[in-house]
């Protein structure tokens, strides 16, 4: 090399290796808020609070023996107020044939399943619950 | 006399300087766009806190008794008088603002009530919504609310539904159990 001695290249090289652990620790310093920033965007974008919520008062409801006024109440306030497509019945035993078009109600404790749909355009969620 | 000695020396001086004027182009030509961006993470502990609370305040204390959200949404004087208003000594207004202020408050070595300066400083607006059955359409009603809602606040919804013995405003039946959501706007400042 002109002019030079390659006495001490491992000082150069140690040099660089120090460089490039800084670059790389900024860099995972730099993504740690986009990560959690991410997660709670997901998060908030998933409406498990909504379904869980949604779920437990139609199960409930029917303890009860639900004439229809539960059932719609669902139905409206989910639209107007959680702008979430809701939907649930209890299917016949026997289904009629053609199938018969009309709300099955669910009545107090004499079912074996009820269909309970949720879409609020990002999440779809639909479930047959059996009670145990 | 100039000799050729050390030309290592400078082409490295010529590399560094480019790599230093790279740089700085870099940097001065990045954008940066400042949003509220981070405001998700709060936000989303907050709408766990706040939905957190309501679940506690609609649980019952056993299988026969009725949830304390459940016995405020009960009794509470709907506006064209399909319930009477509250003639016993339970105040639904004050008791959902006394309950919800404590569990979204309260942390750990405070009490929202005794000692109010290390609580958190969460504020609510509260509000119920049903569907009237004779107009078709769905009506909201306040609560109660422990600070007003200016515009500046960053608010999160949190909401539950609460299954009522009592009638709700267009109901005919006046005995059927009706099912209404209960709205809670929640912010910290």
């Amino acid at each position: 090399m002109a002019g030079l001695n390659d006495d001490a290249q491992w000082i150069v090289m140690m040099g660089f290796v120090v460089s490039f652990s800084f670059f790389f620790l900024a860099m995972i310093l730099n993504q740690s808020t986009v990560v959690g920033q991410t997660t709670a965007e997901s998060v908030l974008d998933f409406p498990k609070n909504d379904i869980r919520d949604v779920r437990n008062v139609i199960i409930n409801s029917t303890e009860t023996g639900d004439p229809g006024y539960v059932h719609d109440d669902i139905i409206v306030i989910s639209q107007f107020r959680k702008n979430a497509v809701v939907y649930y019945d209890c299917p016949p035993n026997t289904p009629a044939n053609p199938p018969d078009p009309q709300i099955t109600l669910c009545p107090s404790n004499s079912f074996t399943s009820i269909d309970i749909h949720y879409n609020n355009g990002v999440t779809a969620y639909n479930e047959t619950w059996i009670p145990s | 006399m100039v000799t050729d000695d050390g030309q290592l020396y400078t082409i490295e001086g010529v590399a560094a300087g480019m790599i230093m004027l790279f740089t700085a182009y870099l940097v001065l030509g990045a954008t940066s766009v400042y949003t509220p961006g981070d405001s998700h993470i709060s936000d989303m502990q907050l709408e766990q806190t706040g939905t957190d609370a309501l679940r506690m305040m609609n649980t019952p204390v056993n299988g026969t008794s009725e949830s304390q959200l459940t016995e405020i949404v009960d009794t509470l004087p709907l506006v064209n008088g399909a319930i009477a208003p509250a003639t016993n000594a339970f105040d639904p207004t004050n008791n959902f603002n006394i309950l919800f202020l404590n569990y979204v408050n309260n942390k750990t070595g405070s009490d929202y009530v005794l000692n109010i300066s290390e609580a958190d400083n969460l504020h609510y607006t509260a509000e119920v919504t049903y569907y009237d059955r004779k107009n078709t359409t769905t009506e909201g009603l306040l609560i109660s609310s422990n600070r007003n809602l200016t515009g500046s606040e960053h608010p999160v919804r949190v909401t539950q539904w609460v299954i009522t013995n009592q009638p709700v405003p267009g109901d005919t039946t006046m005995t059927q159990p009706r099912a209404v959501l209960v709205e809670v706007l929640l912010w910290r400042d």
